[in-house]
């Protein structure tokens, strides 16, 4: 089986300081991965590389075996295939339905199967009667659930989260912690940024550390051990981190 | 004081009466300037896009260039112009010269810079995350374009405001490729500036005040236009 998305000799510099570089890391179809690491780690930088909204300077990336080649076209079509909610994401001007209908109609979606894709992406978040409410209106925990069913409704082969819980309330948080927990098992694969250690033992993900912008190794493990036999903490090391020697 | 009073009833009278004089020229400044607009909005709008969002050499020297152009003289402009479109110019051959024609060809350049610069502080201003989200969402990069443009209306509904003022106000354009010719191509300020030195104070003043009066119903418009 191919790696949804295979990243190799990847590296990303912001002038003279290395935001990014990572020798190989591949996510799998169906996996939720719990990517955390300090202020600066590279998360965010991580994530957008693999929105393929940043191209990184140097090194490959690969969807389903195809390599990605960054042209126009392509992209767009691999766009529709992944999704990235932003730390703060950003509601366009309008009601909760016009939000959650963008990707939709970006994929050409319309009439009822629009509407009802609209008011399911909403009853997952719990925000079912929110449909004709004008973003304006909405508290911080409200938005964040909106962008979450904004990016579900467009069902994503790969979601990424970049710390989706950051600043929300307890009950906005409980109800998004659910829906990341139950998304593998509909075959979407989840890569989610937290500064929250204790998130991977409620959501039950594998662990990328990124350190630097680099991943960590911990327990001294090398670039080409067969990660399957590691554990951290007693968890299985995340096959993400699976590093192959190129 | 009596003299600005008289003034005020005489513009008055011929609002009232619908003079033909001024109604003409009410009629040439409006739709030689609605014209401009719209051309300088085809033109100015996606400039100001380009030069926001898109990176090529030289960016800064461009919209150094576009900030200059905005201080352009309307004389210079219509020099310019004149230049290209009368008998011995390039476009000479097309009898342009003196016609509304001409006319709406120089207030559209007149309008293009400030259209594209209005553009482009009200994207530069804009939330940066408004294209990464569409594009992150499946939007392709024109539909992604669209979004912002949909969530920067205000902006470039102030930037066609701007541009429709400064035309609809100028005179050095329409006096230098229009030519004044009275029922063709007089307009509310040619008309004022000739009237006024002619000593018709009180033409002069009517036709400033429906000057106002256009611009203030043409800004309502463009407002109502904003709040939906």
């Amino acid at each position: 089986m191919n790696a949804q998305l295979l990243l190799t000799s990847v590296q990303k510099c912001y002038g003279n300081k290395i935001g990014l570089e990572l020798k190989k890391l591949a996510l799998w179809p169906g996996r939720l991965y719990i990517l955390t690491g300090p202020n600066g780690s590279g998360k965010s930088t991580l994530l957008n590389i693999l929105a393929l909204l940043t191209k990184p300077e140097r090194g490959e990336l690969m969807y389903a075996g195809e390599r990605i080649t960054w042209k126009s076209r392509e992209l767009s079509l691999l766009r529709k295939k992944v999704t990235l909610m932003h730390q703060s994401p950003y509601l366009f001007a309008g009601t909760v339905s016009d939000n959650v209908a963008f990707g939709l109609k970006a994929r050409g979606v319309s009439g009822e199967e629009l509407r009802r894709s609209v008011a399911e992406s909403l009853a997952m978040v719990g925000l079912d009667s929110f449909e004709e409410r004008n973003v304006t209106q909405l508290s911080g925990g409200e938005a964040r659930r909106v962008a979450l069913a904004r990016a579900l409704a467009a069902k994503p082969e790969l979601l990424l989260l970049d710390e989706p819980l950051a600043h929300v309330d307890k009950e906005s948080a409980e109800v998004i912690e659910k829906l990341i927990a139950s998304l593998p098992a509909r075959g979407t694969t989840v890569v989610m940024s937290t500064h929250d250690q204790h998130q991977n033992d409620r959501l039950g993900g594998e662990m990328i550390q990124l350190h630097g912008g680099r991943l960590e190794q911990p327990f001294g493990l090398v670039d080409n051990l067969d990660t399957s036999e590691c554990k951290v903490n007693g968890a299985p090391l995340c096959p993400a981190l699976k590093m192959h020697i190129a | 004081m009596d003299f600005i009073r008289e003034s005020f009833q005489t513009s008055l009278t011929l609002i009232l009466a619908l003079d033909r004089d001024v109604v003409s020229a009410v009629w040439t400044s409006v739709s030689v300037a609605v014209w401009s607009i719209i051309l300088a909005s085809l033109i100015g709008i996606p400039l100001g896009l380009t030069i926001a969002i898109g990176n090529f050499p030289l960016k800064r020297w461009v919209i150094t260039s576009l900030n200059t152009l905005m201080a352009m003289p309307t004389v210079v402009i219509g020099l310019v112009v004149y230049g290209i479109i009368s008998r011995q110019g390039p476009l000479g051959g097309f009898g342009l010269l003196f016609t509304p024609s001409a006319m709406i060809v120089g207030q559209t350049v007149l309008a293009i810079p400030i259209v594209a610069n209005y553009t482009l502080s009200s994207i530069k201003g804009a939330d940066q995350r408004i294209l990464p989200t569409a594009l992150t969402l499946g939007a392709s990069p024109l539909q992604s374009v669209f979004q912002l443009i949909r969530e920067v209306r205000f902006g470039i509904m102030a930037a066609v405001i701007a541009g429709f003022g400064r035309v609809i106000s100028e005179v050095g354009v329409a006096m230098m490729l229009g030519g004044n010719i009275q029922g063709y191509t007089r307009t509310m300020t040619t008309a004022i500036a000739l009237e006024t030195s002619k000593g018709e104070f009180a033409f002069g003043l009517a036709l400033g005040g429906i000057l106002m009066t256009v611009a203030l119903m043409v800004n309502l418009i463009l407002n109502f236009m904003q709040q939906r």
